[in-house]
C-alpha cells in the first residue's frame, strides 16, 4: 500500500509556548531489549487541556505515558514539569508531585469501601499514641468532598464490589484528586462505558479541565474525542508524528497519521458471498436465568452478527455454544446432525471455536511464549502419538502464521505478556485458525484495538466467511454490525428479538429491537 | 482436512506493517534469549559449585568418589519429591502431604512384606497406596474444588494417622535382607579381595536410588519440556481458564499433577524404609517442605506456570551439599536449619530481582 500523500514524516516538536505550559517532554527515548520503544518523543501539556495521544498498536503510547507516570524512566531525554527539569524514580514519585494515572485495568481494592479506596495508605488518622486508628469520620468527610467536587452520586461507604466499571472509573478520578493531581493520564477510559456512562465522564472531564488540570487521554475510539479533546499528538513506530489542534483537523486525517496512508473505508469490500447453506442451526437454547429459546442458523459464506445491549446474553450464548458454561436445554445442529457440547473440548473436537472479549483471562496463557500460545489447541498436529512435540514442525507453523498476521514480536520465544493487545488478539486468533476451526465465534475482537489493526481483522473475518468458514460477529459497536456483517440476531434480556439483513436494516432498527421496544415501522425484520 | 486459511491468510495480512525480520535474522535474538536462560542457569549451578569448593577447602574427606555417593543418596528422597513438587506448583497447586504419605506407603510396604508377601509386590503396594493418596488429593482438588493447600493438609494428617494407626506408632522391623536391597544395593560395585584376605572396595557403585533419580529427573524432564502433556502443565498453571477453552482438560492434568506426586511419594517411601530395612511411621515429618524448597531454590514460581526439573534437581543438590558440608565441619544441626533457611530467602530474592525488570 502506498504511502498517502500527507505529512507522514517523524515530525520536529513544535518550541515552547510559556505561561500554560505545564508538562514538556523532549527527545525522549526508550529501549527495551530487542525494541526501540521510543525513538525522540515529544509531547507538551498545557494547564486546563484535554490532549489526546494516538497512535496504532506498539506505536509507544502506553511507553510515553508509563514514563511521564515514573514507570519507566527515560534512556535520553528530558521531562520538564512545572518549569523544572525532573526524574521519577518511581510511580509514587510521580504521583507525590502531582501526577496521576488511571489504568485500564481498574486499580481498586473491591472488598474495601469507595472511601478506603480513594484514600487507600493515606487514611487520615486520630488518636494515641502517634495517631495509629482511621479517623472514619473524616475519611468519609473528605472522600464525599471529592465525590461532590466530580459532582457524581456515589456514596462513600459503598463498597467497590457493588459499583459498576463507570462508577470505579469515577472512583478512580476522585482518588486522582484527592492526591491534588495537576495531570491526569487516563488510559482507555470509555473502553467498558456505556454511552451514558461515557456522557457523564466527559462532563466530569470538562470539571477537571476548568479547574486547570491537564489531561492526558488515550482512546482508540476517536469519535469520541471531538466531544473533549483539545490537542491531539500522534505517534507511529516509537516516533513523534504531528501535534494538533482537534479543531483544525478531523479523523480521517488523525487515523492517516497514525497510519501512515488514508483510511478511505472503515471496513472492507465484501467479498464473500452468502448462500442458504446451513452450518449450524441452534434450536431452543436456554439457560435458565440467562437466556431463553434462542436460536438461529449460521449459513456458509455469511458473517451473522450478534447485537445488543451489554448483558442481553450475546456473549452467554456464544460461551453455551462452544461448551464453557452448558446450557440447560436446547439442540445445536452441524451440517444437519446433532451434536452434543458439554464442555469446550466436544466443541473444538467438532471444529467451534470461540474468541473471548477478555483475551487476558480467557484468551491467553499469558506467561507462555507465542509459540505456545499458537499451538495449545492443537497440539496434536505438532507432536507424535506418544505426545512427543516436534518443535521444530511447532517453530515452522508459528513462524507461519506471525508472517501472515503480522504478528509483532521479538521472537516467537517472546512470552506472550510482553505484547501489545492487538498482537495478543492476533496470536488467540493465529491459535483457532492453527486449529483449523469451521465456526469461529469473534467476541468483541476489536476492543482496545487500533484503527490499522483493526482493519486487518475485518479483513480477516471477510476471507474467513469467503472460505466457507462460518462467522458469528459478537460486537457493541452497531457500525462494525452494520459494516460487516450479513445478517445480525438482536438480543434483548436473554431472547433473540429479531434477525434482521443487515442490508435493509439501520442503526435505528438494531437499537429498536435491541432495548426490546418490538417491531419499528421500516420493513427488513424476518421474525425467528 | 486441508487448512484453507493458510492460504486465505496471505492475502489477508496486511503488507503495510514491518513485521519480524524472518527466521535468519531472527536467529541472534533467539540465541540470545537461550544464552540468557542458560547464563542463569549456569548460575545457579556455580552457586553450587562454590559449596563445593568451599567445602572441599573446609573439609579433607568431602570431595571424595564416597562421599559423593553418600549425598547423592541422601539427596534422592529431596530430588523424588521436588520432582513431583514441580509439577504440582507448576499448574499453580502444592502438595504438602508427601511426607505423611511416604510414611504410609513405606508402612504399607513393610506390612506386607512382614505378611509374606515377596519384596517387590509388598512395594508395589506400597507405591500404589501413594498413587492412591495422589488421587484423593486430586479428586478433592478438581471435584470437590478445594484449594490444594487444604485438600493435601488434609491428607498429610490423615495419611499420618493411619501410618501410626496400622504400625501402633511402631516401627517393623525384622523384614529380611532382601527387603534392604533397593535403599542399599548398588550398580557397578568393585570389590577385589585384597592380599590380606579382606574385601576391597576399589569403587562403591552407584547406589540404586541415585539410579532411580537420574531416570525419573530425565523422564519428567523430557514429559514437562517435550511432550503435550507437559505443555498442558504449564497452561493449566499460566491461565486455567484459558487453557480450558482451548481444550484443555484442566482437571485431568491437575489430577496427574498429584498422582504423579502420590505415586513419588510412594516410591520414596519404599526407597526411604528399604534402606533402613525398618519401616518407621514416623518418617518423613516435613519432608514436604525440603521438596517445596528444592523447587523453589531451582526457580519454580509458586503462583504457577514456571519451573524445570533442572532447576529443581540444582535445588535439591544444594540442601544436600549444605547439610552434608555442614555436618562435616561440625555445625549443628540447629544453625544448618537457619542457613538452608536463609539460603532459601535469598534464592527466592535473587530471582525476584531478575524477574523485575
Amino acid at each position: 500500500m502506498q504511502q498517502a500523500s500527507l505529512d507522514t514524516a517523524p515530525g520536529r516538536f513544535p518550541p515552547a509556548a510559556a505561561g500554560t505550559e505545564l508538562l514538556r517532554l523532549d527527545d525522549i527515548t526508550k529501549r527495551f531489549p530487542g525494541v526501540l520503544a521510543l525513538d525522540g518523543v515529544g509531547f507538551h501539556l498545557r494547564r486546563g487541556e484535554v490532549h489526546a495521544l494516538c497512535g496504532e498498536n506498539g506505536a509507544g503510547k502506553s511507553t510515553l505515558m508509563k514514563i511521564i507516570s515514573g514507570q519507566y524512566q527515560p534512556d535520553e531525554g528530558s521531562i520538564t514539569y512545572k518549569g523544572e527539569v525532573r526524574r521519577f524514580a518511581s510511580s509514587l514519585d510521580a504521583e507525590r508531585a502531582g501526577i496521576a494515572i488511571i489504568h485500564q485495568e481498574l486499580n481498586l481494592v473491591p472488598h474495601l469501601s469507595v472511601a478506603e479506596n480513594i484514600f487507600l495508605a493515606r487514611e487520615p488518622k486520630r488518636g494515641w499514641p502517634s495517631k495509629c486508628f482511621v479517623d472514619r469520620a473524616a475519611l468519609r468527610r473528605q472522600a464525599q468532598a471529592c465525590l461532590d467536587r466530580l459532582g457524581v452520586d456515589i456514596r462513600p461507604e459503598a463498597p467497590v464490589k457493588s459499583l459498576s466499571v463507570a462508577q470505579c472509573q469515577m472512583v478512580e478520578i476522585a482518588k486522582a484528586l484527592s492526591l491534588n493531581a495537576e495531570i491526569v493520564i487516563m488510559d482507555e477510559p470509555t473502553s467498558s462505558l456505556t454511552e451514558s456512562e461515557t456522557a457523564l465522564l466527559f462532563q466530569v472531564i470538562r470539571e477537571l479541565k476548568d479547574q486547570g488540570v491537564g489531561i492526558v487521554y488515550i482512546s482508540h475510539r476517536l469519535d469520541e474525542m471531538a466531544l473533549i479533546v483539545d490537542r491531539v499528538t500522534v505517534l507511529r513506530d516509537g516516533r513523534y508524528v504531528d501535534t494538533r489542534n482537534f479543531a483544525d483537523t478531523c479523523i480521517d486525517e488523525i487515523v492517516a497519521l497514525m497510519v501512515g496512508r488514508s483510511l478511505d473505508d472503515k471496513f472492507p469490500e465484501r467479498t464473500s458471498v452468502p448462500t442458504s447453506d446451513v452450518l449450524m442451526e441452534v434450536r431452543g437454547l436456554t439457560h435458565r436465568g440467562v437466556f431463553h429459546d434462542v436460536g438461529f442458523e449460521l449459513r456458509r459464506g455469511e458473517i451473522l452478527g450478534f447485537a445488543g445491549l451489554m448483558g442481553a446474553g450475546r456473549t452467554e450464548v456464544a460461551r453455551a455454544i462452544f461448551g464453557a458454561d452448558p446450557p440447560d436445554a436446547g439442540t445445536i445442529r452441524l451440517g444437519g446432525r446433532e451434536i452434543t457440547v458439554k464442555t469446550p473440548r466436544d466443541a473444538i473436537a467438532h471444529g467451534i471455536a470461540y474468541l473471548s472479549e477478555d483475551r487476558k483471562s480467557h484468551g491467553l496463557a499469558v506467561k507462555m511464549s507465542v509459540t505456545q500460545n499458537l499451538t495449545l489447541a492443537n497440539m496434536g498436529a505438532v507432536s507424535n502419538a506418544l505426545g512427543f512435540i516436534d518443535r521444530k514442525a511447532e517453530e515452522q507453523a508459528a513462524w507461519r502464521y506471525i508472517q501472515m498476521l503480522s504478528i509483532r514480536t521479538p521472537s516467537p520465544h517472546q512470552v506472550a505478556r510482553l505484547l501489545s493487545g492487538g498482537n495478543q488478539q492476533k496470536i488467540v486468533i493465529a491459535k483457532w485458525l492453527f486449529r483449523q476451526s469451521r465456526i469461529l465465534f469473534f467476541d468483541e475482537p476489536t476492543r482496545g484495538i487500533d484503527v490499522g489493526a483493526k482493519f486487518a481483522i475485518y479483513q480477516l473475518l471477510d476471507r474467513l466467511a469467503a472460505e466457507g468458514i462460518g462467522v458469528v460477529l459478537i460486537s457493541s459497536e452497531l457500525p462494525e454490525i452494520l459494516g460487516l456483517t450479513d445478517r445480525v440476531a438482536v438480543f434483548h434480556e436473554g431472547r433473540i428479538t429479531a434477525v434482521l439483513n443487515t442490508r435493509e436494516t439501520s442503526q435505528e432498527d438494531i437499537m429498536h429491537f435491541a432495548s426490546g421496544h418490538g417491531r419499528p415501522a421500516a420493513p427488513g425484520a424476518e421474525t425467528p | 482436512m486441508s487448512n484453507p486459511t493458510t492460504k486465505l491468510l496471505e492475502t489477508a495480512a496486511s503488507p503495510r506493517q514491518p513485521t519480524i525480520d524472518g527466521p535468519q535474522a531472527m536467529n541472534g535474538r533467539v540465541m540470545n534469549d537461550r544464552r540468557k536462560d542458560l547464563i542463569q542457569k549456569f548460575a545457579a549451578l556455580a552457586g553450587l559449585l562454590v559449596l563445593v569448593a568451599v567445602f572441599s577447602m573446609t573439609s579433607d574427606a568431602f570431595l571424595s568418589v564416597g562421599n559423593g555417593m553418600t549425598i547423592a543418596l541422601q539427596v534422592t528422597s529431596i530430588a523424588y519429591l521436588g520432582i513431583a513438587a514441580t509439577c504440582v506448583i507448576i499448574t499453580g497447586g502444592i502438595d504438602l502431604s508427601v511426607g505423611s504419605v511416604l510414611a504410609l506407603a513405606g508402612v504399607v510396604a513393610a506390612l506386607a512384606v512382614k505378611a509374606g508377601a515377596p519384596v517387590p509386590l509388598g512395594m508395589g503396594l506400597g507405591i500404589l497406596v501413594g498413587a492412591f493418596c495422589g488421587l484423593l488429593n486430586g479428586l478433592c482438588v478438581t471435584r470437590l474444588k478445594l484449594p490444594p493447600f487444604i485438600a493435601t493438609l488434609g491428607m498429610m494428617m490423615v495419611a499420618r494417622g493411619v501410618a501410626l494407626q496400622i504400625t501402633g506408632a511402631r516401627a517393623v522391623s525384622g523384614l529380611g535382607e532382601s527387603f534392604g536391597e533397593l535403599g542399599n544395593g548398588a550398580m557397578f560395585r568393585i570389590v577385589r579381595i585384597g592380599e590380606d584376605g579382606f574385601p576391597d572396595v576399589v569403587f562403591p557403585g552407584i547406589p540404586y536410588p541415585v539410579v532411580l533419580m537420574v531416570v525419573i529427573a530425565i523422564a519428567v524432564a523430557v514429559m514437562l519440556s517435550r511432550t503435550t502433556l507437559g505443555r498442558h502443565i504449564y497452561a493449566v498453571g499460566s491461565n486455567a481458564e484459558a487453557a480450558r477453552l482451548s481444550g484443555v482438560n484442566v482437571a485431568g492434568v491437575t489430577l496427574f499433577t498429584y498422582v504423579l506426586s502420590g505415586t513419588l511419594a510412594g516410591l520414596t517411601g519404599c526407597v526411604l524404609m528399604s534402606r533402613l530395612v525398618t519401616a518407621q511411621p514416623n518418617e518423613g515429618v516435613m519432608y514436604e517442605l525440603d521438596a517445596i524448597a528444592s523447587a523453589v531454590i531451582g526457580g519454580t514460581s509458586l503462583i504457577g506456570g514456571v519451573g524445570t526439573i533442572s532447576g529443581t534437581a540444582i535445588g535439591a543438590f544444594v540442601i544436600g551439599i549444605l547439610r552434608n558440608g555442614l555436618n562435616m565441619n561440625g555445625v549443628s544441626s540447629f544453625t544448618q536449619q537457619i542457613i538452608i533457611g536463609l539460603v532459601i530467602l535469598l534464592t527466592v530474592w535473587i530471582d525476584q530481582i531478575r524477574n523485575r525488570r
